[in-house]
């Protein structure tokens, strides 16, 4: 019994390792290369470190653009992904009107066709509309990817404050308008905030769309990384995908527990 | 008197009730509206013009591409000519990546699938620091962008990357999985075991102790526990999780352009190519309405399982 006991514990603790190696490992031996002089197979460690490479990403006036145009852009579009779709959610969790439930799926649906396939047909439409390499046009692509999450996960937040609190404060005589602020909008806002930051990160990674509609004008930090991969040393590229992952990673520190306390989760199923 | 200023009332209560009633669908269809419009112009006319591009309906917006590319065949009827769809599915390099996507797709989500789930019921059925952090680990990639994912596990399966150098410390020679299929694989599972994760735990922490606690005082097994109990009333969010990842997979692009080799490649990938390196925008075009069916198969089992969970529970 004590046998068999240690026994599944030791399992459990190498199956541990495994997965802890399988998720962390590729990006701490990502991040380890930024600071290395260099690294020949087969040694573990490089021959030595240095700060050398981030000096080159920080004075390369092109990298630099292309971060102060990620920081531009994502922002923009989460806000611009908001002002349009936040009242959409609000209506497909408390308005019953013809066309609803289309309407939801076939926000769902639009993720089914692959980008790929639309980004030629898409640059057409862009070029008839004079989009291209216009910042209006890249945060409409980049909006695309952001709708799912900026309708669904706030439908469900909007969907899961008890309708009986809202009445409450109605008869209390409360306005409708001053109801939804005091009452609606705090409870689902954690819901909100999830949908925010899904939205920062899906505008935030967005690149074939913003290659496509943005280059050679404007290059944000994911379309610099294809260029960068294949023409610069490793160890650049390591540090710019250092970079390129502090916003989320910081996003990940402030939503976390509603993240994992299942908002993500509650927003994809059909009410 | 009274009776008839009463009757009156109630008239005037039930027709204002009826104007509010319709003046609400207005409202809620007005703000509906615009995400659905943006969508059906930035998406929806893309996907009818590649639709209609990929059988021959070369006029309009997709002239300019109908003129640059090669072997493109125009409409010889009225709803098109099928003859872009015979070219790529008698090209045997089509077929071949074909498969391979379809591989692709099936072995990862049945992967990602099954960790998550492994990493869920530990959660539920035994619990404790290590179960939570086991949980935390698998939504980390969540987090990091997918260009920074598939180039970090590029460079940690490569020739000279991690897993050869600690092979190599013990005297072995270990296994190059960079630029290949199984580095495809991987990176597919990497990026898809957040979502699948969030959706496992979420699903099996919404059935009630009481449930297993009378399962397990009536003598069940875990194993029964497990695939009676916890597995079916977690069955929607698992169906949702096991649909999103195989859409997200059949059709991604950056993990395989990445990881993958140059041959043979993913549909995903092969769009690409066909549209920029062999300038045959009408192929590409055929694979993005080939991608496009089989995700609508798989979305359409998600659809399905959802309504028939909201009509049992009553939401519809």
């Amino acid at each position: 019994m004590r046998a068999s006991l240690f026994g599944r514990r030791a399992t459990s603790l190498v199956l541990f390792a495994l997965v802890a190696v399988f998720i962390l490992g590729p990006l701490l031996w990502l991040a380890a290369h930024a600071f290395a002089t260099s690294w020949t197979y087969p040694s573990l460690l490089p021959e030595g470190l240095t700060f050398h490479w981030w000096s080159v990403v920080f004075s390369d006036p092109q990298l630099a653009a292309s971060v102060k145009n990620s920081l531009y852009f994502s922002p923009l579009t989460v806000l611009v992904s908001a002002i349009v779709c936040l009242p959409a959610a609000y209506a497909f969790s408390r308005f019953e009107f013809p066309g609803r439930r289309v309407f939801l799926i076939g926000l769902f649906a639009t993720n089914a066709f692959p980008k790929m396939g639309l980004f030629v047909s898409m640059a057409s439409l862009f070029y008839g509309l004079h989009l291209m390499n216009t910042i209006a046009g890249i945060v409409i692509v980049q909006f695309i990817g952001t709708v799912v999450f900026m309708t669904w996960i706030p439908a469900a937040a909007f969907s899961s404050v008890p309708r009986a609190l809202e009445e409450a404060s109605r008869d209390a005589g409360a306005g409708a308008f001053q109801t939804f602020l005091r009452v609606t909008l705090p409870l689902a806002l954690p819901g909100i905030l999830v949908a925010l930051l899904m939205s920062f990160l899906a505008s935030f990674d967005e690149a074939q769309g913003t290659y496509l509609v943005g280059a050679p004008v404007f290059m944000t930090m994911p379309t610099e990384m294809y260029s960068l991969v294949l023409n610069y040393p490793k160890q650049v590229a390591a540090v710019f995908a250092i970079l390129l992952s502090i916003p989320s990673v910081a996003l990940l520190l402030v939503a976390r527990k509603y993240i994992l306390g299942g908002r993500l989760a509650e927003g994809f199923q059909i009410r | 008197m009274t009776a008839l200023r009463s009757g009156a009332g109630a008239r005037v209560v039930a027709r204002r009730r009826v104007s509010s009633e319709s003046r609400r669908r207005a409202l809620g269809l007005t703000l509906a509206l615009p995400p659905v419009l943006l969508l059906a112009v930035f998406v929806g006319i893309p996907v009818v013009l590649a639709i209609g591009f990929s059988l021959g309906h070369n006029g309009g917006l997709n002239s300019t591409i109908a003129d640059i590319g090669t072997g493109t065949h125009s409409a010889t009827s009225w709803w098109g000519t099928g003859q872009a769809y015979v070219d790529v599915f008698t090209d045997p390099r089509f077929l071949r990546d074909l498969g391979v996507t379809v591989f692709v797709t099936v072995v990862s989500t049945l992967l990602v699938i099954a960790t998550s789930l492994a990493i869920a019921l530990n959660l539920r059925l035994r619990g404790g620091r290590l179960a939570t952090v086991f949980a935390g680990l698998a939504v980390v990639p969540l987090f990091i962008p997918v260009v920074i994912a598939s180039w970090a596990i590029l460079t940690f399966y490569s020739a000279d990357g991690f897993v050869r150098t600690a092979f190599a410390l013990v005297g072995l020679e270990g296994p190059t999985w960079g630029y290949t299929t199984i580095a495809v694989v991987i990176g597919s599972v990497w990026t898809s075991l957040p979502f699948a994760t969030l959706m496992a735990t979420s699903g099996l922490q919404s059935v009630p102790d009481a449930m297993i606690e009378a399962a397990k005082d009536a003598g069940a097994s875990t194993r029964s526990i497990v695939t009676r109990i916890l597995v079916p009333l977690a069955g929607i969010p698992l169906v949702i999780a096991t649909t999103f990842t195989a859409i997200g997979i059949l059709g991604q692009f950056t993990v395989p352009y990445f990881t993958g080799p140059n041959a043979p490649t993913v549909l995903g990938v092969d769009i690409s190519k066909y549209f920029q390196a062999f300038n045959r925008p009408q192929e590409s075009a055929v694979m993005a309405v080939v991608v496009f069916a089989l995700a609508s198969g798989i979305a359409f089992v998600y659809v399905r399982a959802n309504f028939r969970s909201a009509k049992k529970e009553g939401r519809i």
